[in-house]
């Protein structure tokens, strides 16, 4: 090992490229253990990336990507001229909005409060609890989701016909399906989201806490003045993170909800994506809305980057 | 009447074959030639139909009835599952990565949308040539519209399985409750929404039952002869357009229906009912009537009776329309097909395999399995053993459904002659189903207007989404049945018009043109 690193600085001085591979060399532990990920970026997410070229073409699976024809940007004219991309990419802008309005906060909130719950043995039950539907599939979801909102059979309406309001159909009317849609969102991943949180929250120095309690702070007052601030860092980076998926509202948690009576105010890109490209085999077609969402994200994250690094100093990268 | 006639002659012909053969279980040479050298090994991609025997098996190739099936017919089969559930997905990917089997299972013909035009892009071998020299059985049983489906330019491209019925949904009612009832066997629309009433006030928590997207669900579109559907093209006037235009019937359908909405004839919550749903409901007694497929007809009745004791399950002619007809949409002649890759150099085996599939032997192989083990030999009867663990039911449903690759899948005529209700249900087939139902004219390959725009393509059995809408709106009494005209407009406006003149300007040039089945 030593008589190595003596020999490198001479190789080094000869050129820019041996310098790298100087450099390379003292650290080829780190490199051989990133090499694995390295890899997986390249074979599971890069290579692939090269495909997004068939959004140019008329791709057909036979002739494949070298055969097929080339069309520029037809798909794109498409799409911009198709009479429904406005309702469907203003649905999917609402309803990534309300996901961060509404969702996201949520598991902040859950974990402040699951953190001033006292009997160990209770709070442990609780994080059981609240982490157990995130297990559960989509499917199932909107099943009991159906199930509880149902007018004759539902919980929810049995509940309002106490208080003398008529049964609902709630998946039946199209106002109703984003507030399902976040909500059952919120439902099933509001308790997991909270496991990071949690940790940070058990990362911060109790001193701080008592300190606080001896110039008199209320509980209130330290999750205000301690465990927030605290909090921050993480918070930003998971909501850069939550910003670069903000179109990305997945597809099959939408789609189990959706019926031709609420599906005017809750289709979305990928709903649409997939019942167009896998289900009617538009590939070009679709890969260049899979496309369009991309670029839309990534100036996202780009723009949320910037505004974060300014105002807190803290981003991505 | 001929059907009967050959009903009892295949009958007569399988017990010739049993004397015939002898002890099924030694290992068969063909019949024809009795070469015995080689064994002819070939893979073969089958969908699993979501058969528990086949989707639970461990190994499908080392199933017995495959082994056995492979001894009689001296192949070497390699099956290659493709899940029923995301079939198009799979067979799509299956060619788009190029791994290929040598004969490719459709489910249906050419133009089938698992096959991604498969067969235009040349991966698959024409066969005429082949079937003359070593098909004739299969040339002589199998009806000209079967091969018209699996042809491509004038050649055939595939082996069909084909079914001589196609009238296979019907109209379910329980007898039991009508008799409670004491109306008539009802037959037009009106009549029919009366015993629905009737069903309501005896207290019946879903006269009719619904569906969501109405599948399964569509009885009384096809009263007014206006089903959303793919197959459901007609003449008007110079034009060649989809049967929902007539804005009059389609109306009057969906009247038809909000009337059921409104009076609670239907359920409330149909909009999201879904398949399974839909199943339970009925099996546990709380529906008067539906729609389902005939052959399903003796399993619902076994079922049903686990919950309501005295329940009777009974098929009825479905609902005639202002113009004295009706029915359920009519499915393709073909349900499935096998195609033969270009690159087998030796396809005479597998022809012959297929070959055998229609023969006397396979009929009596597939129906009634192996002597000693699924049924007796008493004084030169065969004593059939009716299966009964549901793991039997699926085993004999996989062997006469699944492993027999070519038959008239209307329905099986070996096990339904042995008892009272089997017999009873085939006659339903042959007087109640063969006179109904309704078709239009078709395009094959579906119009391009229709591909290039999912959002007014209807298909097989659902509206275009657009349309579907509309129509479940106007049931909800969300948007007024009058403005039906308008929704018409809405898909004229958003493709429809190309569509109606691309049918229009095919159906001149007589370019993939067929002619409705019913008159």
């Amino acid at each position: 090992m030593a008589v190595k690193a003596e020999a490198a600085p001479v190789r080094a001085r000869r050129s820019g490229s041996a310098g790298i591979g100087r450099w390379i060399w003292k650290y080829r532990a780190l490199y051989l253990m990133s090499l694995p990920g390295i890899v997986f970026f390249l074979v599971f997410k890069y290579i692939p990336l090269a495909g997004s070229v068939i959004a140019f073409q008329n791709y057909n699976i036979f002739s494949g990507i070298a055969g097929s024809e080339w069309v520029g940007l037809e798909h794109f004219r498409t799409m911009f001229a198709h009479y429904d991309f406005l309702r469907i990419l203003n649905n999917t802008l609402l309803i990534g909005l309300y996901d961060v309005v509404f969702a996201f906060p949520a598991p902040i909130v859950l974990a402040l409060l699951l953190n001033e719950v006292r009997k160990v043995v209770y709070k442990r039950l609780l994080q059981t609890v609240v982490y157990m539907p995130h297990f559960l599939s989509w499917v199932i979801v909107s099943g009991i989701a159906i199930g509880i909102f149902s007018p004759s059979t539902g919980a929810v309406n049995h509940l309002l016909g106490w208080f003398g309001i008529e049964p609902i159909y709630f998946l039946g009317e199209e106002s109703y399906i984003r507030s399902i849609l976040i909500g059952s969102g919120i439902w099933r991943d509001s308790g997991y989201g909270t496991i990071i949180y949690l940790a940070a929250i058990a990362g911060i120095n109790p001193e701080l806490y008592e300190a606080a309690e001896v110039d008199g702070a209320n509980r209130w007052r330290q999750t205000l003045a301690i465990t927030l601030p605290a909090l921050l860092p993480t918070i930003t980076i998971l909501f850069l993170l939550h910003i670069g998926r903000f179109l990305d509202f997945g597809f099959e948690r939408v789609l189990v909800f959706l019926n031709p009576l609420n599906v005017a105010k809750g289709e979305i890109l990928d709903t649409y994506i997939y019942q167009q490209g896998l289900l009617q085999q538009q590939y070009s077609y679709t890969t260049a809305m899979g496309l369009f969402k991309s670029v839309i994200g990534l100036v996202l994250v780009l723009i949320g980057n910037f505004l974060s690094k300014k105002t807190t100093g803290s981003g991505l990268y | 009447m001929k059907k009967w006639a050959l009903a009892g002659l295949s009958g007569l012909l399988a017990a010739g074959a049993l004397a015939g053969c002898g002890k099924g279980e030694e290992p068969q040479v063909q019949a024809d030639g009795g070469k015995k050298q080689e064994t002819t090994k070939f893979s073969i991609s089958m969908r699993t139909l979501a058969f528990n025997h086949v989707e639970k098996s461990p190994n499908i190739n080392e199933d017995k009835w495959v082994k056995r099936l492979e001894e009689k017919t001296n192949v070497d089969l390699d099956i290659v599952l493709v899940p029923h559930k995301e079939y198009e997905q799979k067979m799509i990917q299956m060619f788009a990565t190029g791994d290929i089997p040598d004969v490719v299972q459709s489910s249906g013909g050419v133009n089938g949308k698992e096959m991604a035009g498969s067969v235009q892009a040349g991966v698959f071998q024409p066969l005429d040539e082949l079937l003359q020299k070593y098909g004739q059985n299969l040339l002589k049983k199998i009806p000209k519209d079967a091969w018209d489906n699996v042809s491509y330019k004038g050649k055939i491209y595939a082996i069909p399985e084909w079914l001589s019925n196609p009238s296979r949904r019907a109209t379910y009612i329980r007898a039991d409750l009508l008799e409670k009832t004491g109306l008539p066997v009802p037959k037009t629309v009106d009549e029919y929404l009366n015993v629905l009433r009737a069903f309501k006030k005896l207290g019946v928590e879903n006269p009719y039952m619904g569906r969501e997207n109405f599948k399964y669900a569509d009885t009384f579109f096809g009263a007014y002869d206006v089903f959303p559907y793919l197959s459901m093209f007609e003449q008007a006037g110079d034009l060649v357009q989809p049967k929902f235009m007539d804005s009059e019937n389609m109306q009057k359908a969906l009247q038809t229906y909000k009337t059921m909405y409104d009076e609670g004839l239907i359920h409330k919550e149909f909009a999201t009912i879904n398949a399974t749903k839909f199943k339970d409901t009925i099996l546990s007694g709380k529906a008067g009537m539906w729609s389902m497929n005939a052959n399903e007809m003796l399993q619902w009745q076994e079922q049903l009776r686990a919950s309501v004791p005295d329940g009777r399950i009974e098929i009825i002619a479905s609902p005639t329309g202002p113009d004295g007809k009706g029915g359920h949409y009519l499915y393709g002649s073909v349900t499935r097909g096998y195609f033969i890759n270009k690159s087998v150099k030796n396809p005479e085996g597998i022809i012959k395999f297929f070959d055998w599939m229609v023969s006397d032997e396979a009929e009596q192989f597939f129906t009634f399995g192996v002597e000693g083990e699924t049924y007796t030999m008493e004084g030169g009867k065969l004593a059939y053993k009716q299966p009964k663990t549901p793991q039997e039911v699926d085993e004999e449903r996989y062997r006469q459904a699944f492993l027999w690759m070519v038959q008239d899948t209307t329905y099986n005529k070996g096990t339904l002659e042995l008892t009272e209700e089997g017999k009873k249900l085939m006659s339903v087939y042959d007087t109640i189903l063969a006179n109904e139902g309704r078709d239009g004219i078709t395009f094959e390959p579906r119009l391009e207007t229709l591909t290039k725009n999912p959002d007014i393509s209807p298909i097989s059995d659902q509206a275009p989404p657009i349309l579907l809408t509309h129509m479940v709106k106007m049931v909800y009494g969300k948007e007024p049945i009058s403005d039906w005209p308008k929704a018409i407009e809405e898909w004229k406006a958003k493709g429809g018009a190309d569509v109606i003149k691309e049918a229009t300007d095919k159906f001149k040039n007589k370019d993939g043109v067929t002619m409705s089945r019913r008159k």
